[in-house]
């Protein structure tokens, strides 16, 4: 096997891979979600309502245990068995659909498929030939930056670029939402940097509605356009905060950190225990 | 946050590049050929043992013929054709026997593995079944089946179907929720989902049962044939025996040995072909 020692350069601008004729909301109506555990019902979801507009850029952001993958996993229709009802548009969420990309944390590529047929997975069912199919894989692994390593098994690769590859798969099929677990939760600082200006750049030229669920505040900050906020047991909405910044955002502008300590305040007093209140450096 | 352009991405190191790198490290030439020759030196000791207990007559020939002895009956057998006869004879049943019981344990081990009900049916049958000995059935298949080659085939599938069913089953078993969730997210049907994610997860557990079902079917055919035959190695061994032709006991029990040795490094190779893709498997 022969691996080209690719230098791929992330940030140039690759073409938009899809062009998208409709897009449309996303409405999570009084979702309630809870688990049995030893015939003791446990409440993760309480009462979520939100919506996610069009081409909009969401963060559900809470704790870990605050069940927002619980509900990101309603959303992917991976679990059906809830309360309240989540549609896209006028289709209701029943199972999963094509039209719902997912990444996980853990880049979940099958380990005996190599990196564009873990991508040409997603394709299986596409109504496309053997060449087009061949030309969307490539199209999508270009827009990761990961043109060159179609050969490789994914053991062969770093985190970063695994999840870049299981971010191509999430989109090979041009959904119209993606759907995001904690996509660089697993990844090194530096690497987790680069990767959301990768994820920016393919919500901006893909034209994608995105949902990101995160525990990282600077990372909801830095993407989202509004952040929901979710409480700890059961999982509530606390607060849903619009960032009012544009784009490109400096992560140490005042503005970001203001917006920073309020968000952290709000979590703070979401999650009893937790200190009241977030101390700075210049309390000091 | 324009600091931050372009990454770039190291070349992951490839399978070859491993390999290729571990012989490179040798201290040089000597210790590299010294390596080479390791699994040699024990079977040319024995060789050499052999060779010499013969000509100082510690053993009587009649017991242990000389190595040159039996090299010379190996190559007047090979030329009167009843060494390959008897070769081709047993290695037939052998692909035979071991290709049903491959087939049926794949199969129903496969099923069973995707199936709970299916396994719960099958497995208080399967499993009492298992505890008879191939052996043993022998004679009792002998009974039904006759002196023939179907008894012998009958007596191998059924020792290789456990070992690949039970491994199959195993690994099917083994998959990972979260592989199987992504097969969910992509859509993919019912045959697609064994396709591609529970047989591939499946296949380490599975070329398991397939090599020691192969080594096992082996061993069985030349039991099988000591037992009841008129061809085949375990009857010309069978044969030696009552004829005190203990060359040719010999030439036999060494084409057994190779054969299977043969056999094992070649499914080994196959496996390392197959599960090229698990992280350190290579080595």
């Amino acid at each position: 096997m022969s691996v080209p020692a690719a230098t791929a350069s992330t940030s140039t601008a690759s073409p938009a891979v899809s062009h998208r004729q409709r897009t449309r909301a996303l409405n999570v109506r009084q979702v309630s979600k809870s688990f049995h555990v030893n015939d003791e019902p446990l409440h993760v979801l309480d009462d979520i309502s939100f919506t996610v507009n069009p081409g909009e850029f969401v963060s559900i952001l809470g704790a870990s245990g605050c069940g927002k993958s619980t509900l990101l996993r309603l959303i992917v229709g991976l679990d059906d068995d809830y309360e309240g009802e989540i549609a896209l548009g006028d289709d209701v969420v029943r199972g999963t659909s094509l039209d719902r990309g997912v990444v996980f944390q853990d880049h979940r590529l099958l380990p005996w498929l190599t990196v564009e047929e873990n991508v040409g997975l997603g394709l299986k069912n596409a109504k496309l030939t053997k060449d087009e199919r061949a030309k969307r894989v490539r199209e999508h692994l270009a827009l990761v930056g990961l043109n060159g390593f179609e050969k490789v098994f994914p053991y062969q690769l770093s985190g970063g670029m695994a999840q870049r590859v299981a971010i191509a798969r999430g989109l090979v099929n041009r959904p119209e939402l993606l759907l995001l677990d904690e996509p660089l939760g697993a990844l090194d600082a530096i690497t987790r940097i680069h990767l959301q200006e990768e994820l920016l750049r393919i919500w901006r030229t893909e034209h994608l509605t995105t949902i990101l669920v995160t525990h990282d505040v600077e990372e909801a900050i830095y993407l989202s356009d509004r952040i929901v906020i979710l409480n700890t047991r059961p999982g509530r909405i606390k607060r849903i905060v619009t960032v009012p910044l544009s784009r490109p955002r400096d992560r140490l502008s005042h503005a970001f950190a203001d917006i920073k300590r309020e968000v952290l305040e709000e979590m703070a007093i979401a999650n009893p225990g937790a200190p009241a209140r977030v101390a700075y450096a210049e309390d000091i | 946050m324009s600091s931050v352009q372009t990454t770039t991405l190291a070349p992951p190191i490839s399978a070859q590049a491993v390999s290729s790198r571990r012989q490179r490290t040798g201290p040089g030439a000597v210790s590299r050929w010294f390596g080479r020759a390791i699994p040699w030196i024990l079977p040319a000791a024995i060789l050499a043992a052999w060779q010499v207990a013969v000509s100082y007559k510690w053993i009587p020939p009649i017991l242990l013929p000389a190595p040159s002895r039996v090299l010379n009956s190996a190559l007047d057998m090979f030329a009167e054709g009843l060494l390959l006869t008897d070769f081709f004879t047993s290695l037939k049943i052998v692909l035979h026997g071991f290709a049903w019981g491959a087939v049926l344990g794949l199969g129903l081990g496969a099923y069973a593995g995707l199936s709970r009900t299916v396994e719960r049916v099958l497995g208080p049958t399967l499993d009492s079944i298992r505890q008879v000995p191939p052996l043993a059935l022998i004679p009792f298949v002998i009974l039904w089946a006759g002196v023939g080659d179907l008894a012998k085939l009958i007596v191998i599938s059924k020792a290789v179907f456990f070992p690949i069913f039970l491994n199959t089953l195993q690994g099917i078993r083994s998959i990972q929720r979260e592989h199987i969730e992504v097969g969910r997210v992509l859509r993919l049907s019912r045959w697609q989902l064994v396709r591609h994610i529970y047989l591939p997860g499946a296949l380490p557990s599975i070329l398991v049962g397939i090599r020691y079902g192969a080594g096992l079917s082996w061993a069985l055919v030349v039991a099988a044939e000591l037992i009841s035959g008129h061809a085949g190695l375990g009857y010309l061994i069978q044969r030696s025996q009552d004829l005190l032709f203990t060359d040719q006991m010999f030439v036999a029990i060494i084409i057994i040995a190779s054969f299977g040795l043969l056999l094992d490094r070649s499914l080994k190779a196959l496996e390392r072909h197959l599960l090229r893709w698990k992280p350190g498997f290579i080595n």
